[in-house]
Parts: C-alpha cells; structure tokens; sequence
C-alpha cells in the first residue's frame, strides 16, 4: 500500500473511532474531545491530499479548521458550563429536557 | 510506510481508543493529548511543519488546557457507575466499523486515479513552510482570513456572554446552581 493511502485510511479510521466516541458516550467533554478527535482525522486527510496534489491549499483549509476548532471550543465548553450550572451535571441524558 | 509512520499511527490510533474508552474524563483528556501530538507528528512527517508546529501550539496547547480547566472547574465527583450496556457498545462498534469500511474502502480503491507526482517523501524547502502559507493565505485566501478574525472574536464574545454569571437579582431556579450566588 502507497505510503499516503494510508494515510487516508489512518485518517478514517481515527474518524470512525471519534464517531463511535460520539455515539458511546454520555460526558459532554468526552463528547466534545470527540468532536476534536474527527476534525483532526478530517484535518490528516486534508494534509494527506494536499501532500499528494503538491500544492497547499489543504493546508490553508487545516489552518481554518484550526480556527473554526478554537472557536467552537470556546463556545461548547461556556455552553458545558452555563448546562452544568442549570442541571449540575454534564451527562447529557440528564440535560435531555433542554429546559431550566 | 515507514517505521516512524508506522509507530507515530499506532500511538496516535491508541491513543483514540484511550479517548473514548476510558471512564474517567481526566484520562480521556490527557489521552486525547497523546493523540494531537502524534497527530502533529503524522502531520510533520508529510511535510506540514507549520501546521504541526500549530497543531501543538493550539490544539495540545491552548484548547487542552481549556477543557482541562473546565474539567476541574466542574468537579465531577458524580462519575458514577452508569454503564453503558455491552450489547449496546457492540451495536455502535458494529456500526461504525461497517461506516469504515464503506468510507475507506472505496477511497483506498480510488487512490490510483489520484495525481501520483508528489508521493515521494522528498520535502521541498518551502513546501508547508511558514512563509508558503504565509503568502498563500495573504493572497488567495485574504476573504477567509480576515473573516477567521471575524469567527474568534464572535468565539469570544460568545463564549464570555454564555459562561457570565446570571444577574444577582434573579431569582434562584428550583434546583439549579445558577442565580442566587
């Protein structure tokens, strides 16, 4: 196997384990570093076809994923904490009615 | 695939399975670490030193000590035994896996019509330097960029107006423990 084929597979896979990640588990935060966990693999095989294709606009695409990832995890974590103050938890089955 | 490859994969691959089997969320963390710098290693071997550089300064850095910090600020003592059903797991593994399959098995079978130039491991001095990117996003991508600014400050604002205190003179909610502090 080409060496950056697989590198997409790696890529797939760390995929998979964050969306199994994102189905199995109850904690917000383990949810969230989740969610980090898939964008990173979505961020392998963008450098992967960036390498592969010679030029680097997967690249800049990475840097804006980064940005976009800071972003959303300044925002998800302050949702976490404004969820944990209203029902003193963050299982996400006990935040399931959405309401105060 | 190289022996340096091969190990950096296998850690960072482990290191993903750390993330969402273990129990306490402060292992997952710290797990999660494991995996953004083998990330950022996968990212240097092919060439990307700026984004590895980045990948640890933001990622490993900045947004780890975040979740970190809100983990111990939250105090979870009430990580208690609620299991998550064997069967139940199974599924899910089941299911995901059969997503793989189905997502990387036809990119794999792809991969021949892809442009073969470059799948030399021979790295170009300005090839995923600072200053090639540099240009790129001052240039072609100057839009996006400048909004990116945009995006993190709007991050902020909203990260500061969702985690600010409710108003004092509120009146507590039933069990909740927002308002009167």
């Amino acid at each position: 196997m080409d060496p950056i084929s697989s590198y997409l597979g790696i890529s797939c896979l760390l995929f998979t384990i964050g969306g199994i990640g994102l189905c199995l588990r109850r904690n917000a935060i383990v949810l969230f570093m989740c969610v980090e966990m898939m964008l990173n693999a979505v961020n392998l095989a963008f450098v992967a076809f960036s390498k592969i294709h010679g030029n680097l606009d997967g690249q800049v695409a990475v840097f804006f994923v980064m940005v976009i990832a800071a972003a959303e995890s300044a925002i998800g974590l302050a949702i976490i904490l404004s969820v944990f103050r209203s029902v003193a938890s963050i299982e996400t089955t006990d935040a399931a009615e959405l309401k105060w | 695939m190289s022996f340096m490859e091969f190990v950096i994969a296998a850690v960072g691959i482990a290191s993903a399975i750390g993330v969402v089997g273990f129990r306490n969320p402060l292992s997952s963390a710290f797990s999660l670490i494991v995996h953004l710098l083998a990330v950022a290693g996968l990212y240097a071997l092919l060439g990307a030193h700026f984004l590895a550089v980045s990948q640890v300064v933001v990622y490993a850095g900045a947004i780890m000590v975040l979740v970190l910090f809100v983990l111990m600020l939250l105090n979870l003592k009430s990580e208690s035994g609620r299991r998550i059903g064997i069967i139940r797991s199974a599924i899910t593994v089941g299911i995901g896996l059969v997503i793989f399959l189905a997502v990387s098995g036809p990119m794999l079978a792809q991969f021949d019509n892809l442009p073969q130039a470059t799948l030399d491991h021979n790295i170009k001095a300005s090839e995923g330097g600072v200053k090639a990117i540099g240009e790129l996003l001052y240039s072609k991508y100057m839009v996006q960029f400048e909004l990116s600014s945009l995006v993190l400050l709007v991050g902020v604002v909203g990260a500061v107006m969702l985690a600010k205190r409710k108003n004092v003179q509120l009146t507590p909610r039933e069990g909740g423990l927002g308002g009167a502090k």
